[in-house]
Protein backbone atom coordinates (compact mmCIF):
# COMPACT_ATOMS: atom_id res chain seq x y z
CA UNK A 1 0.00 0.00 0.00
CA UNK A 2 2.77 2.38 0.94
CA UNK A 3 4.63 1.51 -2.28
CA UNK A 4 1.45 2.34 -4.21
CA UNK A 5 1.26 5.74 -2.50
CA UNK A 6 4.96 6.37 -3.11
CA UNK A 7 4.53 5.67 -6.84
CA UNK A 8 1.38 7.83 -6.94
CA UNK A 9 3.23 10.62 -5.15
CA UNK A 10 6.16 10.38 -7.55
CA UNK A 11 3.85 10.49 -10.56
CA UNK A 12 2.03 13.51 -9.16
CA UNK A 13 5.38 15.11 -8.45
CA UNK A 14 6.49 14.57 -12.04
CA UNK A 15 3.19 15.92 -13.40
CA UNK A 16 3.47 18.97 -11.16
CA UNK A 17 7.05 19.59 -12.26
CA UNK A 18 5.97 19.26 -15.89
CA UNK A 19 3.14 21.69 -15.20
CA UNK A 20 5.57 24.09 -13.54
CA UNK A 21 7.90 23.82 -16.51
CA UNK A 22 5.15 24.99 -18.88
CA UNK A 23 3.66 28.47 -18.93
CA UNK A 24 0.11 27.20 -18.36
CA UNK A 25 0.16 28.20 -14.69
CA UNK A 26 1.29 31.72 -15.55
CA UNK A 27 -1.47 32.09 -18.12
CA UNK A 28 -4.06 30.95 -15.57
CA UNK A 29 -2.63 33.39 -13.05
CA UNK A 30 -2.65 36.28 -15.57
CA UNK A 31 -5.55 35.63 -17.97
CA UNK A 32 -5.15 39.10 -19.52
CA UNK A 33 -2.31 37.53 -21.52
CA UNK A 34 -5.04 35.80 -23.56
CA UNK A 35 -6.19 39.22 -24.81
CA UNK A 36 -2.69 39.81 -26.13
CA UNK A 37 -2.76 36.43 -27.90
CA UNK A 38 -6.09 37.40 -29.45
CA UNK A 39 -4.55 40.69 -30.60
CA UNK A 40 -1.54 38.83 -32.02
CA UNK A 41 -3.79 36.41 -33.91
CA UNK A 42 -5.95 39.26 -35.19
CA UNK A 43 -2.90 41.12 -36.52
CA UNK A 44 -1.61 37.92 -38.11
CA UNK A 45 -5.02 37.42 -39.74
CA UNK A 46 -5.00 41.00 -41.07
CA UNK A 47 -1.47 40.61 -42.37
CA UNK A 48 -1.72 37.13 -43.87
CA UNK A 49 -5.34 36.83 -45.02
CA UNK A 50 -6.33 40.47 -45.59
CA UNK A 51 -2.82 41.38 -46.77
CA UNK A 52 -2.80 44.63 -44.77
CA UNK A 53 0.86 45.73 -44.70
CA UNK A 54 2.00 42.08 -44.27
CA UNK A 55 5.70 42.96 -44.32
CA UNK A 56 5.26 44.78 -41.03
CA UNK A 57 2.09 43.47 -39.45
CA UNK A 58 3.29 39.84 -39.55
CA UNK A 59 6.57 40.48 -37.66
CA UNK A 60 4.82 42.89 -35.26
CA UNK A 61 2.07 40.34 -34.58
CA UNK A 62 4.56 37.55 -34.00
CA UNK A 63 6.56 39.86 -31.74
CA UNK A 64 3.37 40.42 -29.70
CA UNK A 65 2.94 36.67 -29.30
CA UNK A 66 6.59 36.10 -28.39
CA UNK A 67 6.53 38.89 -25.81
CA UNK A 68 3.51 37.44 -24.07
CA UNK A 69 4.65 33.83 -23.70
CA UNK A 70 5.40 33.76 -19.98
CA UNK A 71 8.97 32.80 -19.08
CA UNK A 72 9.97 33.11 -22.73
CA UNK A 73 12.11 36.19 -21.92
CA UNK A 74 11.07 37.77 -25.20
CA UNK A 75 9.13 40.75 -23.89
CA UNK A 76 10.89 44.10 -23.84
CA UNK A 77 11.44 45.34 -20.30
CA UNK A 78 11.08 49.02 -19.27
CA UNK A 79 14.18 51.20 -19.57
CA UNK A 80 14.25 51.64 -15.77
CA UNK A 81 15.27 48.01 -15.35
CA UNK A 82 18.41 48.41 -17.42
CA UNK A 83 19.47 51.57 -15.62
CA UNK A 84 22.37 51.20 -13.21
CA UNK A 85 22.27 54.79 -12.00
CA UNK A 86 21.16 58.18 -13.35
CA UNK A 87 23.76 58.26 -16.13
CA UNK A 88 24.74 54.65 -16.64
CA UNK A 89 22.94 51.75 -18.29
CA UNK A 90 23.75 48.06 -18.50
CA UNK A 91 25.90 47.04 -21.42
CA UNK A 92 24.36 44.95 -24.18
CA UNK A 93 25.96 41.73 -22.93
CA UNK A 94 24.34 42.17 -19.51
CA UNK A 95 21.00 43.06 -21.11
CA UNK A 96 21.10 39.87 -23.20
CA UNK A 97 22.19 37.82 -20.19
CA UNK A 98 19.57 39.20 -17.79
CA UNK A 99 16.59 39.85 -20.05
CA UNK A 100 17.09 37.76 -23.21
CA UNK A 101 17.90 38.39 -26.85
CA UNK A 102 14.79 40.42 -27.68
CA UNK A 103 15.86 43.07 -25.20
CA UNK A 104 19.36 42.96 -26.68
CA UNK A 105 17.88 43.64 -30.14
CA UNK A 106 15.51 46.31 -28.83
CA UNK A 107 18.10 48.28 -26.91
CA UNK A 108 20.76 47.91 -29.61
CA UNK A 109 18.60 48.64 -32.67
CA UNK A 110 15.44 50.44 -31.60
CA UNK A 111 16.39 52.45 -28.56
CA UNK A 112 19.40 53.82 -30.40
CA UNK A 113 17.11 54.85 -33.29
CA UNK A 114 19.17 53.01 -35.95
CA UNK A 115 16.44 51.11 -37.76
CA UNK A 116 14.01 53.83 -38.93
CA UNK A 117 16.75 55.77 -40.80
CA UNK A 118 17.98 52.53 -42.38
CA UNK A 119 14.44 51.80 -43.53
CA UNK A 120 14.16 55.35 -44.84
CA UNK A 121 17.32 54.75 -46.88
CA UNK A 122 15.60 51.76 -48.49
CA UNK A 123 12.42 53.77 -49.02
CA UNK A 124 14.49 56.48 -50.70
CA UNK A 125 16.09 53.92 -52.98
CA UNK A 126 12.61 52.81 -54.04
CA UNK A 127 11.15 56.32 -54.42
CA UNK A 128 10.83 58.09 -57.74
CA UNK A 129 10.83 61.87 -57.42
CA UNK A 130 10.00 62.13 -61.14
CA UNK A 131 6.23 62.73 -60.73
CA UNK A 132 6.93 65.35 -58.07
CA UNK A 133 9.50 67.14 -60.24
CA UNK A 134 7.03 67.23 -63.13
CA UNK A 135 4.33 68.75 -60.89
CA UNK A 136 6.30 70.69 -58.32
CA UNK A 137 3.52 73.02 -57.21
CA UNK A 138 1.33 70.07 -56.23
CA UNK A 139 3.94 69.04 -53.70
CA UNK A 140 2.77 71.90 -51.46
CA UNK A 141 -0.35 69.89 -50.65
CA UNK A 142 1.94 67.43 -48.90
CA UNK A 143 2.39 70.21 -46.35
CA UNK A 144 -1.30 70.88 -45.84
CA UNK A 145 -1.81 67.21 -45.10
CA UNK A 146 0.38 67.46 -42.01
CA UNK A 147 -2.39 69.44 -40.32
CA UNK A 148 -3.67 66.30 -38.58
CA UNK A 149 -0.39 65.95 -36.71
CA UNK A 150 -0.59 69.36 -35.09
CA UNK A 151 -4.36 69.36 -34.58
CA UNK A 152 -4.24 66.06 -32.69
CA UNK A 153 -1.22 67.27 -30.75
CA UNK A 154 -3.44 69.99 -29.24
CA UNK A 155 -6.35 67.58 -28.63
CA UNK A 156 -4.11 64.95 -27.01
CA UNK A 157 -2.62 67.50 -24.64
CA UNK A 158 -6.12 68.61 -23.66
CA UNK A 159 -6.86 64.95 -22.86
CA UNK A 160 -3.99 64.80 -20.39
CA UNK A 161 -1.13 63.41 -22.48
CA UNK A 162 2.23 64.98 -21.74
CA UNK A 163 3.65 67.08 -24.61
CA UNK A 164 6.09 64.29 -25.56
CA UNK A 165 3.37 61.63 -25.51
CA UNK A 166 0.98 63.87 -27.44
CA UNK A 167 3.60 64.53 -30.13
CA UNK A 168 4.30 60.80 -30.48
CA UNK A 169 0.58 60.08 -30.82
CA UNK A 170 0.00 62.95 -33.24
CA UNK A 171 2.76 61.91 -35.62
CA UNK A 172 0.54 58.96 -36.62
CA UNK A 173 -1.22 61.60 -38.76
CA UNK A 174 1.87 61.72 -40.96
CA UNK A 175 0.96 58.19 -42.11
CA UNK A 176 4.58 57.18 -42.12
CA UNK A 177 5.53 54.15 -40.01
CA UNK A 178 9.30 54.72 -39.66
CA UNK A 179 8.73 58.43 -38.88
CA UNK A 180 6.17 57.56 -36.20
CA UNK A 181 8.51 54.99 -34.67
CA UNK A 182 11.53 57.30 -34.81
CA UNK A 183 9.63 60.16 -33.13
CA UNK A 184 8.23 57.87 -30.43
CA UNK A 185 11.64 56.37 -29.67
CA UNK A 186 12.96 59.89 -29.14
CA UNK A 187 10.01 61.30 -27.19
CA UNK A 188 7.89 58.60 -25.53
CA UNK A 189 9.45 55.14 -25.93
CA UNK A 190 6.98 53.61 -23.45
CA UNK A 191 4.21 54.17 -26.05
CA UNK A 192 6.13 52.62 -28.93
CA UNK A 193 4.02 49.46 -29.24
CA UNK A 194 0.53 50.98 -29.43
CA UNK A 195 1.72 53.87 -31.63
CA UNK A 196 3.43 51.54 -34.11
CA UNK A 197 0.35 49.32 -34.23
CA UNK A 198 -1.96 52.31 -34.76
CA UNK A 199 0.31 53.85 -37.42
CA UNK A 200 0.65 50.68 -39.47
CA UNK A 201 -2.99 49.67 -39.01
CA UNK A 202 -4.24 53.00 -40.31
CA UNK A 203 -1.72 52.91 -43.16
CA UNK A 204 -3.15 49.51 -44.03
CA UNK A 205 -6.62 51.03 -43.84
CA UNK A 206 -5.83 53.81 -46.34
CA UNK A 207 -8.18 52.17 -48.91
CA UNK A 208 -10.99 52.61 -46.39
CA UNK A 209 -10.11 55.92 -44.73
CA UNK A 210 -9.37 58.06 -47.82
CA UNK A 211 -12.63 57.15 -49.67
CA UNK A 212 -14.54 57.83 -46.43
CA UNK A 213 -13.07 61.32 -45.95
CA UNK A 214 -13.36 62.09 -49.68
CA UNK A 215 -17.03 61.12 -49.58
CA UNK A 216 -17.61 63.43 -46.62
CA UNK A 217 -15.76 66.41 -48.07
CA UNK A 218 -15.92 66.37 -51.89
CA UNK A 219 -18.66 66.54 -54.49
CA UNK A 220 -18.83 64.77 -57.86
CA UNK A 221 -17.94 67.88 -59.86
CA UNK A 222 -14.71 68.33 -57.91
CA UNK A 223 -13.74 64.68 -58.26
CA UNK A 224 -14.26 64.88 -62.03
CA UNK A 225 -11.64 67.62 -62.48
CA UNK A 226 -9.35 66.21 -65.15
CA UNK A 227 -5.75 67.16 -64.48
CA UNK A 228 -4.52 66.32 -67.99
CA UNK A 229 -7.10 68.64 -69.51
CA UNK A 230 -6.12 71.32 -67.01
CA UNK A 231 -2.49 70.83 -68.07
CA UNK A 232 -3.49 71.36 -71.71
CA UNK A 233 -5.37 74.54 -70.81
CA UNK A 234 -2.60 75.82 -68.53
CA UNK A 235 0.65 74.10 -69.55
CA UNK A 236 3.54 74.01 -67.05
CA UNK A 237 6.25 76.66 -67.41
CA UNK A 238 9.12 74.26 -67.91
CA UNK A 239 9.48 70.93 -69.63
CA UNK A 240 12.28 68.84 -68.17
CA UNK A 241 14.84 68.21 -70.90
CA UNK A 242 17.11 65.87 -68.98
CA UNK A 243 15.22 64.12 -66.22
CA UNK A 244 18.17 61.95 -65.16
CA UNK A 245 20.40 64.94 -64.42
CA UNK A 246 17.58 66.65 -62.53
CA UNK A 247 16.87 63.51 -60.49
CA UNK A 248 20.56 63.21 -59.50
CA UNK A 249 20.96 66.87 -58.56
CA UNK A 250 17.66 67.03 -56.66
CA UNK A 251 18.47 64.85 -53.59
CA UNK A 252 21.92 66.42 -53.23
CA UNK A 253 20.77 70.04 -53.27
CA UNK A 254 17.46 69.44 -51.49
CA UNK A 255 19.19 67.46 -48.73
CA UNK A 256 21.71 70.22 -48.19
CA UNK A 257 19.06 72.94 -47.93
CA UNK A 258 16.47 71.09 -45.83
CA UNK A 259 18.94 69.71 -43.34
CA UNK A 260 20.34 73.19 -42.82
CA UNK A 261 16.79 74.43 -42.21
CA UNK A 262 15.69 71.54 -39.96
CA UNK A 263 18.80 69.71 -38.70
CA UNK A 264 16.81 67.28 -36.56
CA UNK A 265 15.23 65.85 -39.72
CA UNK A 266 18.69 64.73 -40.91
CA UNK A 267 18.54 61.09 -39.73
CA UNK A 268 15.34 60.45 -41.68
CA UNK A 269 15.53 62.86 -44.63
CA UNK A 270 19.29 62.53 -45.03
CA UNK A 271 19.02 58.76 -45.36
CA UNK A 272 15.95 59.00 -47.61
CA UNK A 273 17.72 61.35 -50.00
CA UNK A 274 20.95 59.33 -49.90
CA UNK A 275 19.01 56.19 -50.80
CA UNK A 276 17.33 58.07 -53.63
CA UNK A 277 20.63 59.43 -54.91
CA UNK A 278 22.28 56.01 -55.24
CA UNK A 279 19.19 54.78 -57.06
CA UNK A 280 19.23 57.68 -59.52
CA UNK A 281 22.95 57.40 -60.26
CA UNK A 282 22.16 54.05 -61.81
CA UNK A 283 24.56 51.25 -62.68
CA UNK A 284 27.62 52.82 -61.08
CA UNK A 285 26.01 52.52 -57.63
CA UNK A 286 23.61 49.71 -58.37
CA UNK A 287 25.16 47.47 -55.71
CA UNK A 288 24.45 50.13 -53.09
CA UNK A 289 20.86 50.42 -54.28
CA UNK A 290 20.39 46.67 -54.04
CA UNK A 291 21.96 46.69 -50.57
CA UNK A 292 19.67 49.52 -49.43
CA UNK A 293 16.47 48.03 -50.80
CA UNK A 294 17.14 44.35 -50.10
CA UNK A 295 20.05 43.38 -47.86
CA UNK A 296 19.65 46.23 -45.37
CA UNK A 297 15.97 47.07 -45.55
CA UNK A 298 14.69 43.50 -45.27
CA UNK A 299 16.52 42.52 -42.06
CA UNK A 300 15.83 46.03 -40.68
CA UNK A 301 12.11 45.47 -41.32
CA UNK A 302 12.19 42.08 -39.60
CA UNK A 303 13.98 43.39 -36.51
CA UNK A 304 11.84 46.52 -36.38
CA UNK A 305 8.62 44.53 -36.57
CA UNK A 306 9.60 41.87 -34.05
CA UNK A 307 11.04 44.24 -31.47
CA UNK A 308 8.19 46.76 -31.75
CA UNK A 309 5.76 43.86 -31.30
CA UNK A 310 7.77 42.65 -28.32
CA UNK A 311 7.23 45.97 -26.53
CA UNK A 312 3.54 45.10 -26.29
CA UNK A 313 3.42 43.06 -23.15
CA UNK A 314 0.01 42.85 -21.48
CA UNK A 315 1.13 45.21 -18.68
CA UNK A 316 2.05 47.92 -21.18
CA UNK A 317 -0.67 47.47 -23.80
CA UNK A 318 -3.77 46.91 -21.69
CA UNK A 319 -4.00 50.48 -20.56
CA UNK A 320 -6.68 53.14 -21.20
CA UNK A 321 -3.98 55.22 -22.90
CA UNK A 322 -3.75 52.60 -25.66
CA UNK A 323 -7.41 53.08 -26.58
CA UNK A 324 -6.88 56.84 -26.64
CA UNK A 325 -3.90 56.35 -28.94
CA UNK A 326 -5.94 54.20 -31.32
CA UNK A 327 -8.78 56.77 -31.41
CA UNK A 328 -6.41 59.77 -31.55
CA UNK A 329 -4.42 58.14 -34.33
CA UNK A 330 -7.56 57.79 -36.45
CA UNK A 331 -8.40 61.47 -36.00
CA UNK A 332 -4.83 62.49 -36.84
CA UNK A 333 -5.07 60.45 -40.03
CA UNK A 334 -8.52 61.72 -40.98
CA UNK A 335 -7.69 65.39 -40.29
CA UNK A 336 -4.53 65.07 -42.40
CA UNK A 337 -6.55 63.76 -45.37
CA UNK A 338 -9.17 66.48 -44.90
CA UNK A 339 -6.45 69.14 -44.48
CA UNK A 340 -5.00 68.27 -47.88
CA UNK A 341 -8.45 68.27 -49.51
CA UNK A 342 -9.42 71.67 -48.09
CA UNK A 343 -6.06 73.14 -49.10
CA UNK A 344 -6.88 72.16 -52.71
CA UNK A 345 -10.37 73.61 -52.43
CA UNK A 346 -8.91 76.87 -51.11
CA UNK A 347 -6.42 76.99 -53.98
CA UNK A 348 -9.20 76.36 -56.51
CA UNK A 349 -11.03 79.45 -55.24
CA UNK A 350 -8.16 81.68 -56.34
CA UNK A 351 -6.67 79.78 -59.27
CA UNK A 352 -7.84 79.48 -62.87
CA UNK A 353 -6.20 76.08 -63.15
CA UNK A 354 -8.41 73.75 -61.14
CA UNK A 355 -6.94 70.88 -59.14
CA UNK A 356 -8.64 67.62 -58.29
CA UNK A 357 -9.04 67.50 -54.46
CA UNK A 358 -7.85 63.90 -54.47
CA UNK A 359 -4.37 65.34 -54.92
CA UNK A 360 -4.73 66.97 -51.52
CA UNK A 361 -6.05 63.76 -49.99
CA UNK A 362 -2.81 61.98 -50.89
CA UNK A 363 -0.65 64.58 -49.17
CA UNK A 364 -0.15 62.24 -46.26
CA UNK A 365 2.65 59.73 -46.80
CA UNK A 366 1.52 56.08 -47.28
CA UNK A 367 3.30 55.94 -50.66
CA UNK A 368 2.13 54.72 -53.14
CA UNK A 369 -1.02 53.18 -51.71
CA UNK A 370 -2.72 56.54 -51.11
CA UNK A 371 -2.15 57.55 -54.75
CA UNK A 372 -3.47 54.25 -56.05
CA UNK A 373 -6.60 54.61 -53.93
CA UNK A 374 -7.11 58.19 -55.16
CA UNK A 375 -6.72 57.04 -58.75
CA UNK A 376 -9.35 54.36 -58.20
CA UNK A 377 -11.76 56.98 -56.88
CA UNK A 378 -11.18 59.37 -59.80
CA UNK A 379 -11.59 56.65 -62.43
CA UNK A 380 -14.83 55.61 -60.76
CA UNK A 381 -16.29 59.01 -61.68
CA UNK A 382 -14.55 59.25 -65.05
CA UNK A 383 -12.78 56.20 -66.46
CA UNK A 384 -10.36 58.42 -68.43
CA UNK A 385 -9.39 60.62 -65.50
CA UNK A 386 -6.13 59.10 -64.21
CA UNK A 387 -4.69 61.22 -61.41
CA UNK A 388 -2.02 58.77 -60.19
CA UNK A 389 1.02 60.73 -61.41
CA UNK A 390 -0.33 63.98 -59.97
CA UNK A 391 -1.17 62.36 -56.63
CA UNK A 392 2.33 60.91 -56.44
CA UNK A 393 3.65 64.48 -56.29
CA UNK A 394 1.83 65.36 -53.07
CA UNK A 395 2.22 61.80 -51.83
CA UNK A 396 6.02 61.85 -52.06
CA UNK A 397 6.23 65.39 -50.68
CA UNK A 398 4.10 64.13 -47.78
CA UNK A 399 7.03 61.88 -46.80
CA UNK A 400 9.28 64.95 -46.68
CA UNK A 401 6.59 66.95 -44.86
CA UNK A 402 6.03 64.36 -42.13
CA UNK A 403 9.78 63.90 -41.60
CA UNK A 404 10.14 67.67 -41.20
CA UNK A 405 7.17 67.79 -38.81
CA UNK A 406 8.81 65.02 -36.79
CA UNK A 407 12.05 66.98 -36.80
CA UNK A 408 10.28 70.06 -35.42
CA UNK A 409 8.60 68.04 -32.66
CA UNK A 410 11.86 66.35 -31.68
CA UNK A 411 13.73 69.68 -31.68
CA UNK A 412 11.20 71.34 -29.40
CA UNK A 413 10.34 68.48 -27.08
CA UNK A 414 13.26 66.05 -27.25
CA UNK B 1 -3.16 73.23 -18.79
CA UNK B 2 -2.81 76.76 -20.18
CA UNK B 3 0.93 76.30 -20.54
CA UNK B 4 0.33 73.03 -22.39
CA UNK B 5 -2.22 74.65 -24.67
CA UNK B 6 0.05 77.53 -25.55
CA UNK B 7 2.92 75.08 -26.14
CA UNK B 8 0.79 72.99 -28.48
CA UNK B 9 -0.40 76.08 -30.37
CA UNK B 10 3.18 77.27 -30.66
CA UNK B 11 4.20 73.86 -32.00
CA UNK B 12 1.37 73.99 -34.52
CA UNK B 13 2.37 77.41 -35.82
CA UNK B 14 6.10 76.64 -35.90
CA UNK B 15 5.56 73.12 -37.26
CA UNK B 16 3.22 74.02 -40.10
CA UNK B 17 5.33 77.06 -41.01
CA UNK B 18 8.49 74.94 -41.14
CA UNK B 19 6.77 72.25 -43.22
CA UNK B 20 5.56 74.86 -45.73
CA UNK B 21 8.93 76.65 -45.84
CA UNK B 22 10.54 73.28 -46.54
CA UNK B 23 8.08 72.39 -49.29
CA UNK B 24 8.38 75.87 -50.83
CA UNK B 25 12.12 75.19 -50.84
CA UNK B 26 11.40 71.91 -52.62
CA UNK B 27 9.47 73.82 -55.30
CA UNK B 28 12.10 76.55 -55.67
CA UNK B 29 15.04 74.13 -55.67
CA UNK B 30 13.26 71.81 -58.10
CA UNK B 31 12.49 74.66 -60.52
CA UNK B 32 16.03 75.99 -60.22
CA UNK B 33 17.57 72.61 -60.97
CA UNK B 34 15.24 72.11 -63.94
CA UNK B 35 16.14 75.53 -65.38
CA UNK B 36 19.88 75.01 -64.91
CA UNK B 37 19.76 71.51 -66.37
CA UNK B 38 17.58 72.66 -69.28
CA UNK B 39 20.06 75.44 -70.03
CA UNK B 40 23.38 73.67 -69.57
CA UNK B 41 22.66 69.93 -69.86
CA UNK B 42 19.56 69.79 -72.05
CA UNK B 43 19.64 66.31 -73.56
CA UNK B 44 21.56 63.22 -72.80
CA UNK B 45 23.50 62.27 -75.92
CA UNK B 46 22.33 58.82 -76.81
CA UNK B 47 25.01 56.53 -78.13
CA UNK B 48 24.34 55.54 -81.68
CA UNK B 49 23.68 51.89 -82.06
CA UNK B 50 25.96 50.21 -84.50
CA UNK B 51 24.16 49.35 -87.68
CA UNK B 52 26.22 46.21 -87.94
CA UNK B 53 24.25 44.50 -85.24
CA UNK B 54 20.88 44.90 -86.90
CA UNK B 55 21.45 41.65 -88.62
CA UNK B 56 18.63 39.82 -90.23
CA UNK B 57 18.96 37.00 -87.69
CA UNK B 58 17.39 39.14 -84.95
CA UNK B 59 13.85 40.36 -85.22
CA UNK B 60 13.41 44.12 -85.12
CA UNK B 61 11.17 44.14 -82.07
CA UNK B 62 13.58 41.91 -80.13
CA UNK B 63 16.46 44.18 -81.09
CA UNK B 64 14.51 47.22 -79.92
CA UNK B 65 13.86 45.51 -76.58
CA UNK B 66 17.57 44.67 -76.16
CA UNK B 67 18.59 48.24 -77.00
CA UNK B 68 16.03 49.66 -74.57
CA UNK B 69 17.15 47.29 -71.78
CA UNK B 70 20.83 48.12 -72.26
CA UNK B 71 19.96 51.81 -72.34
CA UNK B 72 18.11 51.61 -69.03
CA UNK B 73 20.58 49.37 -67.23
CA UNK B 74 23.65 51.38 -68.31
CA UNK B 75 21.83 54.73 -68.06
CA UNK B 76 22.56 55.52 -71.70
CA UNK B 77 26.27 54.79 -71.48
CA UNK B 78 26.17 51.29 -72.90
CA UNK B 79 26.79 50.37 -76.48
CA UNK B 80 25.86 47.11 -78.14
CA UNK B 81 28.75 45.88 -80.23
CA UNK B 82 27.51 42.49 -81.19
CA UNK B 83 24.60 40.17 -80.51
CA UNK B 84 25.20 36.49 -81.00
CA UNK B 85 22.80 33.58 -80.87
CA UNK B 86 24.02 30.35 -79.30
Amino acid sequence: MSAYFTIQHTIMDIIYKLYEMTAIGNIIASPEILIMYALGFLLLYLGIVKKYEPLLLVPIAFGVLLANFPMGQMGVVPADLIKIDEHTHMNLFDIAHNYGIMNYLYYALIKTGILPPLIFMGVGAMTDFGPMLRNLKLSLFGGAAQLGIFAVLIIAMLFGFTPKEAASLAIIGGADGPTAIFTTIKLAPHLLGPIAIAAYSYMALVPVIIPLIVKLTCNEKELKINMKEQDKLFPPKYQIKNIRAVKIAFPIILGTVIIVLVPSSAPLLGMLLFGNLVKEIGTDTQRLTVAATDYIMNPATIFLGLTVGATMTSEVFLDPQTIMIIVGGFFAFAISVAGGIYAVKLTNLFSKKKINPLIGATGLSAVPMASRVANEISTKYDSKNHVLQYCMSSNVSGVIGSAVAAGVLISFLG
Amino acid sequence: MDANLSLSLLLMVVGMTTVFITLFSVVIIGNLIIRVVNKYFPEEVKKAVSTAITSSTIEKNKMAAIIAAIDIVTAGKGKIIQVEKK
